[in-house]
């Protein structure tokens, strides 16, 4: 798995690309945390480029999703597709997590709130 | 699996139809955590491509055998995890077995599961955060503790636990396609 930081305005873009899986999962949880530690506010995953999720990535964004609110920061996901909003959707969660259908609609939604 | 309105319940029922293995393939592995995926697609290889909805079936199996190998036999390459398993155009059914105690936490788990389903049924997500998660004493940093939630939806023809509930019998069943020639 691969991610990739990039900025728009005050808005981290969190580029993941790969599987989302037992293995690899720990490493979005890692970057976020120190992102955080550095008082990041705002953040948006973008799963675009994953086509592959299993409960350890479901873990990691409920980790992170939780973490981000409790600190009082702001956080959408993006472009989730195919199986991994399937397996979203069949844990539920796709009302807890903050889904967005685009980066533009993700950063539109952040500026707003 | 108790359907009680839209709230889905985990069974322990040893003589369920779920655990008959007649007619399934067989492979086992050891516990090594760092081969789960592999002996997924050993397993799920079997599968027609109308069953697997790109990497679904996949991932629902890995569910089951990371659950055997690290929560069942604590990654103890000497344990080993049974598969039996069976797939058709319109089902597929596997029966999963490890050499540990068993899931004794499964009343808590339905408990929790229940009131979760109740969140989400009310879309009450601000109370659901408590239960997006279900941890034990066992759990570790890497454990999502949430691929039950999905597996009683995913099995939508049961999920049931022998008496000892190391062994786990789960079955999908798939809408048949229809091959014919539509008559105007």
């Amino acid at each position: 798995m691969e991610l990739k930081i990039r900025k728009s305005g005050s808005i981290y873009i969190i580029d993941v690309n790969g599987e989302m899986d037992l293995y690899n999962s720990y490493k979005l949880k890692e970057l976020i945390l120190k992102m955080m530690e550095k008082k990041i506010q705002h953040y948006i995953i973008n799963l675009e480029k994953v086509d592959y999720i299993d409960s350890s990535g479901i873990g990691a964004l409920i980790y992170i999703c939780s973490s981000i609110k409790k600190n009082n920061m702001k956080l959408r996901i993006a472009n989730i597709h195919g199986s991994v909003k399937k397996v979203i959707e069949l844990t539920k969660l796709m009302g807890y997590f903050p889904i967005s259908n685009s980066i533009e609609e993700a950063i539109s939604k952040i500026e707003i709130e | 699996m108790d359907k009680t309105g839209d709230i889905k319940k985990i069974k322990v029922n040893e003589k369920s139809e779920l655990f008959n293995k007649t007619g399934m393939f067989y492979k086992e592995f050891p516990s090594d955590y760092r081969q789960i995926r592999y002996f997924t697609l050993l397993v799920v290889q079997m599968a027609p491509p109308e069953i697997k909805e790109i990497n679904l079936l996949e991932q629902q199996v890995s569910e089951l055998i990371k659950n055997a190998v690290k929560h069942g036999n604590k990654n103890n390459l000497d344990k080993k995890v049974k598969v039996w398993y069976k797939f058709e155009t319109d089902y597929a059914h596997l029966i999963v077995e490890d050499e540990g105690e068993g899931f004794k936490n499964l009343d808590e788990w339905n408990t929790f599961n229940g009131k979760r389903t109740q969140c989400f049924l009310k879309q009450d997500f601000e109370n659901m955060a408590q239960y997006v998660s279900f941890r034990t004493e066992n759990s570790d940093d890497n454990d999502g503790g949430n691929a039950l939630f999905a597996a009683v939806e995913y099995w939508n023809a049961g999920v049931v636990f022998t008496n000892k509930k190391n062994c786990i019998a789960v079955k999908k069943k798939f809408p048949r396609k229809r091959h014919g020639i539509k008559i105007a």
